[in-house]
């Protein structure tokens, strides 16, 4: 068989920009809603042709080495795994927008209130992030493990939000526009840590060759 | 990639025994430093079409080819080509490796002697390089009086092409040249061939749909003597432009 190992780091190369990419966006989507900063939000919006560019290339170069290459074992798994993971990190990027979007509509109002949870929630997810592309990088199946647990933590966090934002519509049906784009806003950040999930079953399958999706996540998968 | 043109092949057709037509009107170039490989059913011309290149089929006086191949602006189908300049220019590698009964050493110094090299040690240093550039010059460099038929397969017909490289060729023929060997001696080819375009342009004939795949960078398919589709290797293999050229790859006749 050919040698791929230069192919392989390529798309690894390309997956890591990427996911640089998505991380960024991600921490400006959070800052951009805290500060109320408009110019960060548009910036965010105006980079996501890059994440999506990202996709395209990943894409073409792994169905390149399946269709030349013929990989197998665990040089299939990365090449199938990194497809994978880019369509998750691309669907970030789309949430990081929708966030922005949302950000900018929320900025031609006057703040609702100061947000509690919503900064807490959003740091975990960027754990999340952080944590998953590391356990990646480095094949790290405990740490993928630990991304899976946190889910838990911001699906807390988002029925927090709700049922607050839920009473300040009942008490007050003008705060219903804002709230209407908080609760979006938090549901973005819920569906990242979903996608950080994703990347994270896909990890495991990476390191340990198993597909773990759908069924109930227990300790001894890790 | 590269994109200089090496070879242009302009309608090209080819009479076995005068009468009986091999192919048909063929048409493409072959790039450069590149890798070009001819695939397609048994019988589809693939290998014909190789033999046309350093003119093999002179050998039977009744063949008859049609058309033009262009080589450094000259039709080298034309009467009036030095065959044995021609040969030298075009290297060919067949599928069994054929050594010649003779040691190691003297297979390769062999075609520098003809050549007028008479001097021992520019002799010694050609035969040392094409060894190494056929990367089998570590695994014989203490046996090189050794009879080359000793040698393994793999070996043996990485001896032939360092036969083949130390004449400087500008192109080297391959007609399937790992269908006799094992999987083992056969990555080592492959990947020896991807090494050697950097300096010779190659086209290589291969049943075998995935090393062409592997180690090519434009892929021909021929039927029944017809150049069906000639495109990027890339292309060929994820998105064929011709219905029958994608049947043929996933398998379904042939």
């Amino acid at each position: 068989m050919m040698k791929t190992l230069e192919e392989l780091n390529r798309i690894k190369s390309l997956l890591l920009q990427m996911a640089a990419s998505i991380e960024a966006s991600l921490s400006d989507a959070i800052n951009a809603l805290l500060e109320r900063d408009d110019t960060l939000a548009k910036r965010v919006i105006v980079k996501d042709k890059v994440i999506n560019s990202f996709d395209v290339t990943i894409d073409e170069e792994c169905i390149k080495l399946i269709a030349l290459k013929q990989p197998v074992a665990s040089e299939l798994r990365f090449i199938i795994t990194a497809m994978k993971i880019t369509s998750d990190m691309e669907r970030i990027g789309d949430l990081c927008v929708n966030i922005c979007e949302r950000v900018l509509e929320l900025n031609r109002e006057p703040q609702l209130k100061p947000y509690i949870d919503l900064p807490k929630m959003a740091e975990t997810v960027k754990i999340m992030l952080n944590e998953v592309i590391n356990a990646f990088v480095d094949k790290n199946l405990e740490l993928a493990c630990e991304v899976i647990k946190k889910d838990d933590d911001v699906d807390y966090y988002l029925n927090q939000i709700n049922d607050e934002l839920l009473s300040f519509m009942i008490k007050d049906q003008k705060t219903i526009y804002r709230a209407n784009k908080i609760t979006h806003i938090a549901k973005y950040l819920e569906r990242i840590a979903d996608h950080c999930v994703n990347i994270a079953e896909n990890v495991i399958y990476l390191v340990k060759g198993k597909i773990i999706r759908h069924i109930e996540f227990t300790e001894e998968i890790c | 990639m590269n994109e200089t043109i090496e070879i242009e092949v302009k309608n090209l057709s080819f009479y076995y025994n005068g009468n009986i037509r091999a192919l048909k009107s063929i048409n493409f170039v072959v790039y450069k430093n590149l890798v070009t490989a001819l695939i397609g059913p048994s019988g589809c011309g693939k290998t014909t079409l190789l033999r046309c290149f350093n003119r093999m089929h002179d050998l039977y006086p009744k063949n008859r080819y049609e058309g033009e191949i262009i080589l450094d602006g000259k039709n080298i189908l034309s009467s009036d080509i030095d065959l044995i300049e021609l040969r030298s220019k075009i290297g060919m590698v067949f599928q069994k490796p054929t050594p010649f009964p003779m040691t190691i050493f003297e297979n390769i110094a062999y075609g520098l002697r003809l050549r007028g090299i008479k001097n021992k040690t520019e002799l010694r240093d050609r035969v040392e390089k094409a060894l190494k550039a056929a990367a089998l010059f570590d695994e014989v460099k203490d046996k090189l009086n050794v009879s080359a038929t000793e040698l393994s397969g793999g070996q043996q017909q990485r001896l032939v092409i360092a036969r083949a490289l130390a004449v400087e060729p500008e192109i080297l023929l391959f007609d399937e040249p790992t269908s006799a060997l094992d999987p083992i001696s056969t990555g080592k080819i492959e990947e020896l061939l991807v090494e050697l375009k950097k300096t010779v342009t190659i086209i290589i004939v291969t049943h075998n749909m995935q090393q062409a795949a592997r180690i090519s960078d434009w892929t021909g398919f021929m039927m029944l003597g017809e150049l069906i589709e000639y495109d990027k290797t890339e292309k060929i293999f994820t998105a064929p432009a011709k219905k029958l050229t994608e049947e043929y790859v996933t398998g379904r006749f042939g």
